[in-house]
């Protein structure tokens, strides 16, 4: 992988093919997280994180707003997934974005890191969880520690972009 | 104006008139009245420091230092009030940062 750096009008990557596939099989996770049903997912930790309530203390309030809200944001996170699966070389190669599209990788893996670590059960960002690196949950580890670095420069790129504007 | 979707609340917002809170750029032109309801953004161990101003900034258009005091809020105190205004209003906004994958809530203010 070579991070993400601004190059003009947009954000430029290049990522390898084990990497794309990787990616791949993230977001297909992802979306099958974000289209399940909800009588079955309910209760599961990832996807109350990815789906939050809105609010902290009245159940009441919190079912009303998720009424409200709920549909669009699945549907707002799914065009976003879609868009990070069409802007990946799947051979693995170069990824350019214009700032539309880089928000919605920037959305989109911040929701894979979330997913990863809440299963992971991630408690503070500046101490590793207790897990044996050489099992499955090591390599996702690794693999949200990947998804943390490209996120950040991905972060670093917009708001280069964002600062070149002011 | 066309009503938003998400008005139909505010005809139930009558809150008493509440103090100004915080740095709040979304509802400048709300009157004192409409301002009981707050949006707050809660510490996460997954959302990257970097991420959580860039995200405020972006949505609430704060210049980086106040979005970055209102991280370190959020980062050391546990949540920080990110917005403030009418309930409908702030539902908005807590599904703007639900979007982006922040935690956030929106209550009366107290």
């Amino acid at each position: 992988m070579k991070p993400f750096r601004r190059k003009g009008d947009q954000v430029v990557a290049r990522i390898v093919d084990a990497e794309a596939s990787i990616v791949g099989l993230l977001l297909d996770q992802l979306e099958q997280l974000l289209t399940a049903d909800p009588d079955d997912a309910g209760g599961d930790p990832v996807v109350e994180r990815l789906l939050p309530p809105g609010h902290a203390s009245d159940p009441e309030l919190a079912a009303e707003y998720r009424e409200l809200t709920v549909s669009a944001l699945r549907e707002g996170k799914a065009d976003d997934l879609a868009l990070v699966r069409a802007t990946v070389p799947p051979q693995g190669g170069e990824i350019r974005l214009d700032d539309e599209q880089a928000r919605a990788w920037l959305r989109t893996t911040n929701d894979l890191r979330l997913a990863l670590g809440t299963r992971l059960g991630i408690t503070a960002e500046t101490e590793p969880p207790e897990i044996d690196v050489a099992g499955d949950e090591g390599s996702q580890l690794t693999v949200y520690y990947w998804l943390t670095a490209v996120q950040g420069s991905l972060v670093d790129a917009l708001a280069a972009g964002r600062d070149a504007r002011r | 104006m066309e009503r938003p979707w998400w008005s139909a609340y505010s005809d139930q917002v009558a809150g008493p008139l509440a103090p100004e809170r915080t740095p709040d750029t979304t509802t400048g032109e709300q009157s004192e009245i409409d301002r009981p309801w707050v949006t707050l953004v809660w510490d996460d161990p997954v959302n990257l420091m970097t991420y959580v101003t860039f995200v405020l900034q972006e949505l609430f258009g704060y210049d980086e230092p106040t979005a970055t005091t209102l991280m370190l809020q959020v980062h050391n105190e546990g949540k920080a009030i990110v917005s403030s205004g009418p309930r409908e209003r702030m539902e908005h906004d807590t599904n703007r940062l639900h979007a982006y994958g922040l935690w956030a809530t929106f209550q009366r203010d107290s």
